[in-house]
């Protein structure tokens, strides 16, 4: 595949890891798509991250892993299986690749030969393979407007006028169909039923409490906008708990 | 309850003490209503070998009663205690099923004499080793589920009367500490890495932070969901003298922060009958009831009633069957105080 004829793949050489080595030296890491312009390499930017990363970043460990390490290794190879960066934060100075590489050939060396004797023993013993789920974390992004529209609403705000289009909002809106709105408006990607639980638990919670604000803060004020501006100023200061609660 | 909203203390005849032979930690009170004052007490020797043991209270005489029959050897102290959700409610013979987490999740059968070990629940395809669990939860709603957390940064959902796994998830980036159960499929974790995280069985691929540690890498120790009122959420910071309520329709900014302890915080619990008020107990040897108010006053929250404990208090439970009693675990006692 000749994507890019003038890019070198492969092994890298002395003189390239020269020429990379006094690049990082030079301008720091950091703004890889500059590094190989400025190093002179025929190298991807990728490629070179991955080389200073792996091999070249003086304080990687060289050397054979010591008894202690590979103690460490295969007992949080056991408990964690093979997330390498999560083993690799526990070894300083070694890398999650060369811990990965490590882990499958010494590993697959260690079961070639006892794997006779183990096989028997195996079957009696019925191992589930259960899928391991790794859940993506939400972030509720704190400065989008549909963010602070909700906090507005759920707190009885006598009147709050909507940051971009200056229209006021009745207050005590607590009916199912803002909530509605509101969770389809406030999903990052990548659907809009990411939290069908939102729906659940607060669908439930608002037929129980009509008229209850729950612990909320409320604030006595104008309607005018500089208010609102500094009532959302002051959403993110660190004093807003005591500031609402006056 | 009192609802003075001065500080009182309770006098001496609310409270009741059962003295241990060990240091004593996980605690839980049964929750089947022929038995309301059945608590199982666990120690907390740093050894391999620990006991839990049965007590009973009796109202009459107002004393403690220890059964030898009523007693087992646990590996490890055991980091949680809870007895099935359902108690007598269910027809089943499994109605007095006692689980306890530590190096495994273990079920055991309580009887009238006698308590025999159920289950050994086991996820781990080679037996060497295996993580050791910090919490568990049994889902209300569901009893067949239990949710185990874990330091080797896991979840699992046991499938308890098929003794199998349900679902196993990668919660966090670091060791899980507590787990809650909000609804049949839905729960939420704390961890190490500071963050409070809401899972759904429906929806394994996300999961959604509602709260975060204003100082990144906090551990988040405990958390507890208000199961009166399912918008509310309480947590605690490692070696803080905070409560942290959240609201989950606000994820990000806590709803409240009840600092009043003088040490740092080790257990909390909401009120099993009340969405309103919850417990904290901590180091500075204190337990205090909290009421949360629809408007706080500029200076916080104070707690409506307080209780001075011999030494720091490790656990705290709130009866469910009977909300007007709470247990609370320091040194090798464990105290009974009645609101």
């Amino acid at each position: 595949m000749l994507s890019n004829p003038g890019l070198r793949k492969g092994s890298w050489t002395e003189e390239e890891d020269i020429l990379l080595r006094e690049c990082i030296e030079k301008y720091g890491e950091g703004k890889w798509h500059r590094v190989p312009v400025r190093a002179g390499l025929k190298r991807c930017r990728k490629s070179c991250r991955l080389r200073w990363l792996n091999y070249l970043k003086p304080d990687i460990k060289r050397g054979q892993f010591t008894a202690d390490e590979v103690d460490l290794i295969t007992r949080l190879h056991k408990l964690l299986g093979n997330r390498w960066s999560l083993i690799a934060g526990r070894l300083p100075g070694r890398t999650a690749n060369d811990i990965k590489n490590y882990c499958n050939t010494r590993m697959r060396k260690n079961k070639v030969s006892p794997r006779k004797e183990k096989e028997t023993t195996d079957d009696k013993i019925v191992t589930q393979k259960t899928k391991v789920f790794r859940p993506r974390p939400l972030n509720f992004c704190k400065n989008s407007p549909c963010f602070l529209r909700r906090m507005a609403d759920s707190t009885s705000v006598g009147a709050v006028s909507h940051p971009q289009t200056g229209e006021e909002m009745p207050s005590n809106n607590n009916n199912n169909n803002n909530n509605e709105v509101f969770l389809s408006l406030d999903l990052p990607p990548p659907t809009d039923e990411a939290l069908p639980w939102w729906k659940s638990i607060l669908a439930g919670c608002e037929n129980e409490i009509v008229g209850d604000n729950g612990i909320s803060c409320s604030i006595s004020g104008g309607s005018s906008e500089q208010d609102v501006e500094l009532l959302l100023k002051s959403l993110w200061a660190e004093e807003w708990t005591q500031k609402c609660w006056s | 309850m009192d609802n003075s909203t001065q500080e009182s203390h309770l006098r001496s005849e609310n409270f009741f003490t059962h003295d241990s032979p060990y240091p004593i930690y996980a605690m839980a009170f049964s929750s089947s209503s022929d038995r309301i004052h059945r608590i199982a007490v666990g120690s907390f020797l740093e050894e391999y070998n620990n006991k839990v043991d049965i007590i009973s209270f009796d109202e009459e005489t107002l004393t403690f009663k220890t059964d030898p029959n009523l007693s087992f050897d646990h590996p490890y102290p055991p980091t949680k205690l809870m007895f099935h959700p359902n108690g007598a409610k269910s027809l089943r013979k499994s109605s007095n099923l006692l689980a306890s987490s530590g190096d495994y999740l273990r079920l055991w059968e309580v009887r009238e004499n006698s308590i025999e070990p159920r289950a050994l629940l086991n996820n781990s395809k080679t037996s060497e080793f295996c993580a050791p669990l910090t919490s568990f939860d049994w889902n209300d709603a569901e009893p067949r589920r239990i949710g185990t957390s874990s330091i080797d940064t896991t979840c699992t959902i046991w499938d308890v009367e098929r003794g199998v796994v349900d679902t196993q998830l990668i919660a966090h980036d670091k060791e899980v500490y507590d787990i809650a159960w909000g609804e049949v499929g839905v729960f939420a974790s704390v961890s190490a890495d500071g963050s409070v995280r809401i899972f759904d069985l429906r929806d394994k691929e996300h999961s959604t932070i509602v709260y975060e540690s204003p100082q990144p890498d906090t551990p988040l120790l405990r958390l507890s969901w208000n199961k009166q009122d399912l918008r509310y959420m309480a947590t605690i910071l490692m070696d803080s003298n905070k409560v942290v309520i959240l609201d989950i329709r606000s994820p990000g900014l806590p709803v409240a922060e009840l600092e009043r302890h003088r040490a740092c915080i080790n257990a909390i619990a909401w009120a099993p009958q009340s969405c309103r008020h919850i417990c904290s107990a901590g180091d500075d040897a204190q337990a205090l009831i909290w009421e949360l108010p629809t408007v706080a006053g500029p200076n916080g929250i104070d707690p409506i009633l307080a209780y001075t404990a011999g030494s720091e208090i490790n656990q705290l439970q709130w009866s469910a069957l009977q909300p007007d009693w709470i247990a609370i675990a320091f040194a090798n006692k464990m105290q009974l105080l009645k609101v």
